[in-house]
């Protein structure tokens, strides 16, 4: 069996790349246990596994939320280091889990923050965005299936689902290369949960972006992934197209016991 | 069945005390005592006996008391309040008679002065004129035009202390500080500057530029400015994380984190604590008055000194109607921003 990094590279351009990635926090956690594989450009690739497999660590270096004390990664053709982050940053946009929208703005300002690090200085003290760039997120907001109205209201004013919408509307704002969606929807009821990431996988394919997504639901994993990245214990233990996720590879993931008839409900 | 369970339970860390112990009770004793001992020190005892003897001489349960006697003249004095100004004409120059000030008039007032006569030996009556301008409401303007400029001295002042606090209190919140050195200076800055009470720097301000409004607003904004520093960063500090760490990861830096995920996040609590500052420079500034940095405090301090008390009350009531006023105000104000 080839390695997924070779895999990747044979065919199309990769736009993200882990080489042997270790990270220990300080309090003993192995959160990644040498981490390859790589991404290639506008594949839905879903991180699936337990919590505290080390999954939000992975998605977090990929940003340099977190910075790993070994191995290298490579983000849209540069080498993660310091001195690069800041451009990696502005070509790679992250969805939370908890949304992390400032609550007290309204939608159209969260929105437009989506490019505060890409506007001159004075802009993003103002807050004076551009004309083109107002009009760019006012159809965003429509293109999340958000109304007209919602644009002036208060973030916390929002239910959930229609927060991540927010949510994800500010991570398109400048065309990432690379989006990354740490259990989007880890905080929604199941329907909504579904339509959140519906409209995450078409917004990144009418942009052809890359996503890279955890999360922790197995049927949703298999419902909208490209392709699987199961992580136990800071370790890949599997790397395959959804349909190759079968009971033996849910056991290696979750471990034994796992009632995997959860998955047949979901299909 | 307890018996059995009791002696499970008694050394794991797995059990719930009860909330008082023998330490809260000996805590109480001690801070008690010390109490009694600190009230002897201010003599609470006189202040309870004074006080008594004032509350029953107002039921006329007792005869009049010290402290009664002492309120009763100083109040009585107070008013009525002197509204209008009387200048003797002849010390006035530049008077028109023909082209008065508004509402102004002149007043004769005949005096008679009894005049030893060398010769007769006999007191002879001499009658004398005096003129005096009267402006039915000049004191009252007077009065009002000094309280103007006590709310000057109180804007300025805020608007100093705000200019000055921002930047430090983005230095001095440990998460923003661009080194822990510069964070420790922040800190120390501006503990110091609240260190120091308005009436002590005002003090040593009005020796150094003089009588006027510039040292009590000096005063009041650096004082103030210690306050809106401590009080800016801690909610810098508190601010929740979450919307922070988005921008961050989009490759903001940390000024544009600052306006964009934390200013709107304490804004509201910005407003409260500068509308509470400009309330209390208003209410300071008529103290820092006193030790002659400007406004409504240093013509009280003139008319207190001059035994005269229906102009201190005449400042008195403004005083209150302006304090009054501005916390309705700035209530209104605060529910418009909030």
């Amino acid at each position: 069996m080839t390695s997924p990094v070779d895999q990747a590279t044979v065919g199309e351009r990769v736009v993200l790349a882990f080489h042997d990635v270790r990270k220990t926090f300080p309090d003993g956690t192995k959160a990644l246990d040498g981490v390859s594989f790589a991404v290639p450009r506008g594949q839905f690739c879903v991180l699936l596994g337990p919590s505290g497999s080390g999954k939000s660590t992975l998605l977090r270096c990929v940003n340099g939320l977190v910075a790993p004390d070994a191995g290298t990664i490579e983000v849209i053709g540069r080498r993660s280091s310091p001195r690069t982050l800041p451009e990696i940053r502005r070509r790679v946009a992250m969805v939370h889990q908890h949304f992390n929208l400032v609550e007290r703005a309204p939608v159209g300002i969260n929105v437009l923050t989506g490019a505060i690090a890409q506007v001159p200085a004075w802009r993003a003290l103002l807050h004076w965005f551009p004309e083109p760039l107002r009009n760019k997120a006012v159809a965003l907001v429509l293109r999340v299936g958000l109304e007209p109205q919602h644009l002036h209201r208060r973030v916390g004013e929002l239910s959930g689902g229609q927060q991540q919408r927010v949510g994800i509307a500010r991570a398109f704002l400048c065309d990432p290369d690379l989006l990354l969606a740490d259990e989007p929807v880890a905080s929604l009821d199941p329907t909504t949960a579904q339509d959140i990431l519906s409209l995450l996988r078409e917004a990144a394919r009418e942009r052809s972006a890359t996503v890279l997504c955890s999360l922790h639901q197995p049927e949703l994993a298999v419902r909208f992934a490209d392709r699987i990245l199961g992580l136990r214990a800071g370790r890949i233990v599997f790397d395959g197209p959804p349909e190759r996720l079968d009971d033996a590879a849910l056991a290696r993931i979750y471990g034994h016991g796992f009632p995997t008839d959860r998955l047949e409900l979901a299909a | 069945m307890i018996r059995a369970i009791r002696p499970r339970f008694r050394d794991t860390a797995a059990r719930l005390d009860p909330p008082y112990d023998w330490r809260t009770a000996l805590a109480v004793l001690v801070v008690g005592f010390c109490l009694i001992l600190s009230g002897q020190r201010v003599e609470l005892d006189r202040f309870t006996a004074l006080t008594g003897e004032a509350i029953l001489a107002q039921l006329g349960l007792a005869e009049e008391s010290q402290v009664g006697r002492g309120l009763g003249r100083m109040i009585q004095s107070l008013f009525p309040i002197a509204v209008e100004e009387r200048r003797e004409l002849a010390r006035l120059s530049e008077i028109d008679r023909e082209n008065l000030p508004w509402l102004a008039r002149i007043e004769r007032v005949e005096t008679t002065r009894y005049e030893l006569d060398r010769q007769t030996l006999q007191l002879v009556p001499i009658v004398e004129t005096k003129e005096y301008l009267v402006e039915p409401f000049g004191y009252l303007l007077r009065v009002l035009g000094k309280m103007l400029e006590t709310l000057e001295i109180a804007l300025w002042a805020t608007i100093l202390s705000v200019l000055l606090s921002a930047p430090l209190a983005i230095l001095a919140a440990a998460n923003y500080t661009p080194h822990r050195s510069v964070y420790l200076a922040a800190r120390g800055l501006v503990s110091f500057l609240r260190a120091i009470p308005e009436l002590v720097s005002a003090l040593f301000l009005v020796l150094a530029f003089g009588f006027g409004p510039i040292a009590g607003i000096l005063a009041l904004g650096l004082h103030a400015a210690g306050f809106l520093g401590k009080f800016y960063a801690e909610d810098i500090e508190a601010a929740d994380k979450k919307p922070q760490e988005a921008l961050l990861a989009l490759g903001a830096s940390k000024l544009r984190v600052l306006r964009s995920a934390v200013l709107p996040q304490v804004a509201p609590s910005y407003v409260a604590y500068t509308l509470y500052i400009l309330d209390r420079n208003v209410r300071m500034a008529t103290v820092v008055g006193l030790v002659g940095a400007g406004g409504i405090g240093q013509e009280l301090k003139g008319r207190y000194d001059l035994f005269e008390y229906d102009h201190v009350g005449t400042i008195l009531v403004v005083i209150f109607v302006t304090v009054f006023l501005l916390d309705q105000l700035s209530a209104r104000l605060r529910a418009r921003l909030l």
